[in-house]
């Protein structure tokens, strides 16, 4: 199976499952994420890996290893906390020397290898700083390179950018990405972001509550949502409530055509088109007419919000160079019917 | 606009007669100790050696200066290694009785020193344990690790957990965890305990005299005993001896570690 295989991963503290039933398998070199709500079991899923939490039930192997039940310091992971965990007294250097000190590596490769792994994040110049003299930026880098120094087989990090500035925090992403390309090395990213889980890895697994709702490749994962939440959650989601029709949903005295198979005629149902799907016409010439109630300015697009017979629509149109229709303006609202999917308002549901 | 100052006139009024009074007593005391007259007045025309010449001409107060020291490096020094580990496992382990334990390690705060000198005499006398430097420096360590206690567990609790768990997985054993990251993490604290231990262990006047003997008189005994027969400026030169020991502890601290760090908390 996979490089690294979690088996039916269960972390219950008392009666409450904290972690349920958790399977995955991690290929060598994959990026993965655990994307999820706080609080829904990602940090202990990666503790448990780490050695750090003991698992209730459950199987973790490594290359065919058995590590269930292996001390955290035999592991060998790289790890990279959420407030970086550095070392205050030692400077830049010790604290990425420290692991190669407990491999008793000799000094000279120490220092080369220190070197490197300065270098791999962009700090040799700072080798010599206490991390109280970093920005939060470098910190992070430094946990990074203390991590990556022992040559991990397995990369963990949990919240690596959510200390960061908005600006910071996407510089980091596709330096991160960048390290782990070059590196090569297995990485298990924990997020509460999904934009920093889509553009960051090569398949998102999704939690919620302590399970696993899908894992899937973050295109894939964006445009068919196992769950409602998930679509929700991983971008944002129109969700119109009708009756399926033959072709479409029939909502606010219209027909809105979308794609619905397996919906019997007549049953309760719900349209769910991603807002950028969506384009404006001028009136009676889309699929639904309505009237634009909020319009806001993103820079690279536009988000209007339409009230409709059916139900209030989010709209997202990139910015063309040119101020679009203004708040109180009467739009018509247009879809390809392929961009629309029909599911039962409870159930499986898809864009 | 302008800005607001933080002290005001009458803040700063304050501040200083606060100080004021409590270095006035200080100063006016090691000003004394240079007196060249037989008594305790302030030197007016000339300064002398002369009372600080006399103390190194008593040898028991010489040799209580000694004890003192030794007393205090010792008790402070063994209240940190009891503080340390009383302070990991009342902080990181919840077992039955831990408030029960944190109470009775904190009690000799609480305890008048008095009763507690008392009780001590008796309990030495019942060992047949009297007259020796060591039951001495036992009695010290239980009056001065609870400062100790409260200090490390002070730095405990404020510790960064994740540092530990991230040298753990570096590959560090416990032991190593514990000597490379939890105490350098945690030294201020240890520091500062050590020093108020040390302080507190060098002025110690109140259960001491319950249970010295003869042999093992400290410092603050030796100069009760003798002010009860007589005050000449030599007490003033004692005194003065006694803050410059103090003082120099601290200014050695401040310098390796910055004393308001220790004594407010970590930085
Ligand atoms: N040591 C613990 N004791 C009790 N409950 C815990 C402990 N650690 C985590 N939990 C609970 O487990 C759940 C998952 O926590 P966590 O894995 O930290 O979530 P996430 O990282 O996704 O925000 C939370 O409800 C949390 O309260
Ligand atoms: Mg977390």
């Amino acid at each position: 199976m996979g490089f690294l295989t979690l088996d039916g991963l269960t972390k219950r503290y008392g009666e409450a499952a904290a972690v349920s039933d958790v399977s995955l398998g991690v290929a060598k070199g994959e990026f993965i994420s655990l994307l999820g709500p706080s609080g829904c079991g990602k940090t202990t899923t990666l503790q448990m890996i780490a050695g750090l939490v003991e698992p209730s039930a459950g199987r973790i192997t490594l290359d065919g290893r058995d590590i269930t039940h292996e001390k955290p310091d035999r592991r060998g992971l790289g790890i990279v906390f959420q407030s970086y965990a550095l070392f205050p007294h030692m400077t830049v250097a010790q604290n990425v020397s420290f692991g190669l000190e407990m491999r008793k590596v000799p000094r000279a490769e120490r220092d080369t290898r220190v070197k490197q792994a300065l270098a791999l994040v962009q700090l040799a110049a700072l080798a010599d700083r206490y991390p109280r003299q970093l920005s939060g930026g470098q910190r992070q880098r430094v946990a990074v390179a203390r991590a990556l120094v022992i040559d991990p087989p397995v990369l963990l990090l949990d919240e690596p950018l959510s200390n960061l500035d908005a600006k910071l925090r996407e510089e980091m992403q596709f330096e991160l990405r960048g390290i782990q390309r070059r590196v090569g090395t297995t990485t298990i990213m924990v997020t509460h972001d999904q934009s920093e889980a889509l553009s960051m890895s090569d398949r998102v697994v999704v939690m919620e509550q302590g399970r696993i709702m899908q894992v899937d490749a973050p295109y894939r994962l964006y445009e068919s949502p196992a769950t409602p939440f998930i679509s929700t959650f991983v971008g944002k989601m129109n969700r119109l409530p009708g009756v399926w029709r033959q072709g479409g949903i029939e909502a606010g005295g219209r027909l809105l055509p979308c794609d619905g198979a397996g919906l019997a005629e007549g049953a309760a149902a719900v349209l769910a088109i991603r807002p950028e799907k969506i384009g404006l016409t001028a009136p009676g010439g889309g699929v639904i007419d309505g009237c634009i109630k909020a319009r806001f300015f993103l820079g690279s697009a536009w988000f209007f919000t339409v009230e409709t017979s059916a139900g209030l629509v989010g709209v997202s149109l990139p910015n063309a160079g040119a101020e679009p229709a203004c708040e109180g303006e009467a739009v018509g609202l247009a879809w390809s019917s392929a961009s629309a999917k029909a599911g039962r308002p409870e159930g499986v549901l898809s864009a | 606009m302008s800005r607001m100052h933080r002290n005001g006139p009458i803040a700063l009024l304050f501040h200083t007669l606060v100080v004021g009074f409590v270095l006035a007593p200080l100063v006016v005391i090691c000003l004394v100790a240079f007196t060249p007259a037989n008594t305790l007045t302030l030197p007016t025309t000339q300064v002398s050696l002369r009372w600080f010449a006399a103390v190194f001409e008593h040898p028991d107060f010489v040799a209580s200066f000694l004890n003192s020291l030794w007393v205090a490096a010792i008790a402070a020094t063994i209240a940190v290694v009891l503080a340390v580990a009383a302070g990991l496992a009342l902080d990181r382990y919840d077992f039955r009785g831990r408030a029960a334990l944190n109470a009775l390690f904190l009690s000799p705060l609480m305890i008048p020193h008095l009763v507690l000198g008392v009780a001590l005499l008796r309990l030495f006398a019942l060992l047949g344990a009297t007259g020796s430097l060591v039951w001495l420096t036992a009695g010290h360590i239980v009056v001065v690790a609870p400062y100790v206690l409260r200090l490390v567990l002070a730095a405990l609790s404020g510790l960064d957990r994740s540092a530990e768990q991230a040298a753990v997985t570096l590959g560090a054993s416990s032991w190593i965890v514990f000597r490379r990251i939890t105490v350098p993490m945690i030294l201020p604290g240890i520091t500062g305990g050590w020093l108020l231990a040390f302080i507190n262990s060098f002025d110690e006047l109140t259960m001491s005299i319950f249970i010295t003997s003869p042999a093992t008189v400290t410092l603050p005994v030796r100069m009760y005993m003798y002010a009860t027969e007589s005050i000449d400026p030599m007490m003033a030169a004692v005194s003065a001896l006694m803050i410059a020991v103090t003082a120099a502890a601290m200014l050695l601290l401040d310098r390796i570690f910055g004393l308001d760090k220790i004594l407010v908390g970590q930085g």
